[in-house]
């Protein structure tokens, strides 16, 4: 895709760094692992929640900016190569929407930030735990089909740091 | 020789421009990711009002020490890189010059334009930023705020004291504890941590 040039959205004014305009923080995977751990051992489920509906957000209205910003992506399949360019160039790692309809989803992971962190920090776990990851499918499907956010549910039925081969996400309407 | 913050920068910003095949951006020993601050802010706030008043100063201080322990990790992989051989430790005449270094690479990460005000060997060091991205956040999302929000550079404040003048790592954490003195979100001026030797240890 030549539309969206990637080395030329990252860029910084003073001290904030932004992309597409976005402001952005850049944190590694102690903040980012640490920050899940806390939230899961002491909200539970809730935090669970937290962090998936964050991510979400987040991810939605970031999308729904450059979406709006490089209208000339217009495509279900240019818009979810957008969105998986920009999963990996933060760093996120890889994404491959593999079968999208409006109404269901599959989606794989071979490797990710989240996983690396986690299973360097804390080892294998006994639970899937892309909670992050989740939320930002959720968010990126919400917008390219310009549904509201919660439109769709988002479950990861294999995850890396339980040691499965790859994450796997099964995307429904809630 | 003086820490140049603008070179820094530059090595940051070119190095986050470089991933491998599997997405991940190895860079200064650690793996980075870029995302906007609207999730860091929303998850720290967020999880702050779900705790509730009663449970609110143990939110706090999770996240500050959340923060602590990802800065200690976090620098200490930092300053044994080969980028930081490379850019910064020639800049380096001595211990406090690592401090600099330290806060050159957070600017660089976009946490917001920190300075060092006062950095007293193995006793006290205080740094103040008139735009943390954590206080304009809870401003722009919530308004005004009762109490200091800059958890995460408020852990990080004690976290760089620890690397320098603490126990060989990884035994030096939480020697030392950050206060955020004021704070944007309160409608202060700016906002400043200062980091001195702490009463107590939480895991000691």
């Amino acid at each position: 895709m030549t539309i969206f040039d990637w080395r030329k959205e990252l860029n910084r004014e003073g001290h904030k760094v932004a992309i597409s305009g976005q402001a952005i923080a850049m944190h590694c995977h102690h903040y980012n692992i640490n920050l899940q751990k806390t939230l899961e051992d002491t909200l539970g489920e809730k935090g669970v929640e937290l962090l998936y509906r964050s991510a979400e957000e987040t991810n939605y209205h970031s999308l729904q900016h450059l979406f709006d910003h490089y209208n000339k992506i217009r495509t279900l399949k240019s818009k979810l190569e957008m969105a998986s360019m920009l999963y990996q160039n933060c760093g996120l790692g890889i994404i491959h929407f593999q079968k999208v309809r409006p109404n269901k989803a599959y989606i794989v992971s071979p490797s990710s930030h989240h996983v690396t962190g986690w299973l360097a920090k804390h080892g294998r776990r006994d639970t899937a735990g892309c909670h992050f990851t989740r939320g930002w499918i959720a968010g990126a499907l919400e917008a390219i089909y310009e549904r509201p956010l919660g439109f769709y549910v988002v479950d990861e039925t294999r995850c890396k740091m339980q040691r499965d081969d790859q994450c796997v996400f099964h995307v429904e309407e809630r | 020789m003086a820490i140049d913050v603008s070179k820094i920068i530059h090595a940051v910003m070119e190095g986050s421009k470089l991933r491998e095949s599997k997405g991940i951006i190895p860079l200064f020993g650690v793996y980075l990711s870029l995302f906007s601050v609207n999730y860091y802010n929303r998850l720290s706030f967020d999880f702050e009002a779900k705790m509730g008043k009663a449970r609110e100063a143990e939110a706090q201080a999770l996240l500050i020490e959340a923060a602590q322990e990802c800065g200690y990790a976090t620098f200490q992989g930092i300053r044994n890189s080969w980028e930081w051989d490379q850019v910064v430790a020639p800049m380096i005449e001595n211990k406090e010059d690592q401090i600099l270094g330290f806060v050159a690479v957070a600017v660089a990460f976009g946490w917001g334009d920190l300075e060092v005000e006062q950095l007293v060997p193995k006793e006290k060091l205080v740094i103040r930023a008139s735009d943390s991205y954590e206080a304009r956040g809870y401003l722009e999302q919530h308004g005004l705020a009762q109490s200091e929000k800059c958890y995460m550079l408020r852990g990080v404040t004690g976290a760089f004291m620890d690397l320098i003048y603490g126990d060989d790592y990884p035994e030096g954490l939480y020697a030392f504890s950050a206060a955020e003195t004021c704070c944007r979100a309160k409608g202060d001026t700016c906002c400043e941590f200062i980091a001195r030797k702490s009463p107590y240890r939480p895991n000691a």
